[in-house]
């Protein structure tokens, strides 16, 4: 292979454990725990500017262009570990704000003018992390590694993936212990939960905290891989195509927002590249986004529970038979039993 | 002083806007119990087909009407051919929100193709500025202050005074009891969306009259502020859409005046989440509390 090749797919790979951590974080707030978050990218782009900020070094430093605040240079794995610490504290934040009793589609609204608000503030206050322009030439990680890109970007690529793979490992063990019994139920029936004894709000708060922290990673592992943040990275937009991806894949399932995000960001949006150019030159962009919008409403239509949907748990047969005094109900000869009586 | 009576004067311009806007909106919100979120691509859409009308050679009022007529049937069709048959699917209000939310961006990106991401303006004149107690309005902006409160007399006259209007309004708050009561309930439905998307046109048309500029954005843009003065004046309710109409487009103005130009859309983004906190009914709050926008 050549090795533009190689560092296509080298970057279309690093691409996709960056769309499946941000995926499984928010499969883990909306279909576990039944959360709108339409503001979820804002925790994606608080990562982001938090390790850009952790690892760019001195604004003030001669031959700066651009205005920040913080500018340090802290050692790579640390500015991870901020980053996510910070995008999860800020979920918590927001979700105390917002947990209010609103109803699905109302807080779906506050969600949007949220992230819209963020939009609006970062892009103003240029002093905060350079206006619309963004942060640029944010240090990479492992440069000292190799001096190939085409190596260095597999070299990230087994760091996206390992980062992956942790995030995932993480998901699936929330989802399959009790407490993801618990995010499950308070999902279906809040007022039953909370008449089960489940402290509703402070589950709620938990998945805030915890879907936001892997959207800061993922922002995180991307931005010390472009290089690069600005506001125009994290529209709105991009939560709708996280939430596409997880409603193609399958809400709530373990694989589902891996194959959504393999799906839909990524096969959709580098498909688009294979295009021939046609019409005029904004026609293929916008087609991406049609098809992404007909590919939402035929899934909610045709497969409203994805791909891999969220398999049912229920208990196996013979357990429910010893469990229940099943022959009382099952027996064929029971209706004559009660009627000798 | 003298400069806030000015603000106060692009802020009646901008209420306007949103009046005629928020109204469609809160309409179809009050009688489907839906949030429309492609409610500002059938505007932008209003607006570019009232931009092909006027490129042909139209009047800019001809091509107004021809636009508003456009986005009244795209409206109805959307809802018969497939906000209806999705709400009698399942009643998922989140599935809904992602549905008009996809129809929105569908038609959006549409225009993009078709027209690309350049901006366009109207042939037309803004006409002579007038003076009116240390407020400056063009021509162009009397006249769409004139349009809003037209509309928002037809609007009143219809849901107080006519049959159609009073049907429209026991539909919003209990239409399971309005059929019972014999009223044809998708019949009301039909002439509410046919209505209300007039409406967005009319908005979509107007407000690039105003602004002088017209791209694959405009309506989506502007649909936040729509949403707020609904929200804001209580979802649901077409006096409620009025008044928050006023607010929002008047405090933004203002505070775009004192502070920059960047900052109207931030206030009116502030005023509505504080409003959606501590009072998520908004100032009149009869259909909302009805609709059980928040518990």
């Amino acid at each position: 292979m050549s090795s533009a090749w190689q560092f296509y797919i080298a970057t279309l790979v690093i691409y996709s454990f960056v769309y499946i951590i941000a995926a499984s974080g928010l499969n883990l707030q909306f279909g576990v725990a039944g959360i709108y978050n339409f503001a979820y990218i804002i925790f994606q782009a608080a990562g982001a500017y938090c390790t850009a900020v952790l690892s760019l070094g001195n604004p003030h430093a001669s031959g700066s262009f651009q205005s920040y605040i913080l500018g340090l240079s802290l050692p790579f794995p640390v500015p991870l570990l901020i980053s996510a610490v910070f995008a999860g504290l800020l979920g918590v934040g927001l979700g105390a704000v917002t947990i209010r009793r609103l109803r699905a589609d109302y807080l779906a609204i506050v969600m949007l003018v949220i992230s819209l608000i963020a939009t609006d503030v970062v892009t103003d206050a240029t002093g905060l992390f350079n206006g619309a322009t963004g942060l640029s030439l944010v240090p990479q990680p492992f440069s000292s590694l190799t001096s190939s890109t085409t190596a260095y970007n597999w070299i990230y690529a087994v760091y996206a993936g390992v980062v992956c793979v942790i995030v995932l490992m993480a998901v699936r063990t929330i989802i399959r212990s009790p407490l993801g019994r618990s995010l499950r139920s308070v999902r279906e029936n809040e007022h039953a939960a909370s008449a089960l004894g489940k402290n509703v709000v402070g589950l709620r708060l938990f998945v805030f905290g915890v879907g936001g922290a892997i959207a800061g990673v993922s922002g995180s592992v991307l931005v010390s891989f472009t290089q690069a943040w600005a506001p125009s990275s994290w529209l709105y937009g991009e939560t709708f195509v996280l939430f596409t991806a997880l409603i193609v894949g399958g809400v709530g399932s373990n694989l589902g927002p891996v194959l959504g995000a393999l799906l839909v960001p990524v096969v959709l949006a580098e498909g688009s590249r294979y295009i021939p150019q046609f019409g005029s030159p904004t026609l293929v962009p916008s087609l991406e986004w049609i098809v992404i919008g007909i590919v939402l409403i035929a899934f909610l239509w045709f497969w409203p529970r994805g791909v891999v949907p969220e398999p049912k748990r229920i208990f196996p047969k013979s357990w429910s038979r010893a469990a229940a005094p099943a022959t009382l109900f099952e027996d064929d000869h029971a209706p004559q039993r009660v009627g000798s009586r | 002083m003298q400069s806030l009576v000015l603000y106060i004067g692009f802020g009646l311009v901008t209420a306007s806007i949103l009046c005629i806007g928020a109204i469609g909106f809160t309409l179809q919100f009050g009688i489907s119990n839906l949030f429309n979120l492609a409610f500002g691509a059938t505007m932008t859409l209003a607006a570019f087909i009232a931009y092909v009308c006027n490129a042909a050679g139209l009047s800019i009022w001809v091509a107004l009407v021809l636009g508003t007529v456009a986005a009244s049937l795209l409206s109805y069709l959307l809802n018969r051919g497939l906000f209806v048959p999705f709400k009698g699917r399942s009643s998922n209000l989140f599935a809904m929100i992602m549905v008009t939310l996809g129809v929105g961006l569908v038609i959006q990106y549409s225009i993009e193709g078709i027209w690309g991401a350049t901006n366009f303006s109207y042939n037309m004149t803004q006409g002579s500025s007038e003076h009116f107690a240390g407020m400056v309005f063009t021509n162009t902006q009397l006249v769409v202050i004139g349009i809003a409160v037209a509309e928002a007399v037809v609007v009143h006259s219809l849901l107080r005074y006519t049959k159609l209007g009073k049907a429209m309004r026991a539909v919003a708050v209990n239409d399971r009891l309005a059929r019972n009561c014999g009223i044809p309930v998708r019949r009301v439905v039909d002439a509410t969306w046919l209505l209300s998307g007039a409406l967005s046109g009319l908005a979509g048309v107007v407000l690039v009259m105003d602004v002088q500029v017209l791209n694959s954005n405009s309506g989506s843009d502007f649909l936040i502020l729509i949403v707020a003065a609904a929200v804001v004046g209580g979802i649901g309710s077409p006096y409620g859409a009025m008044l928050g109409s006023l607010v929002i487009g008047i405090v933004g103005e203002i505070s775009a005046g004192f502070v920059n130009a960047e900052f109207k859309d931030i206030a009116a983004f502030v005023i509505l989440v504080a409003v959606l906190l501590l009072r998520p009914t908004g100032i009149i709050s009869s259909v909302a509390s009805a609709k059980e926008v928040a518990r």
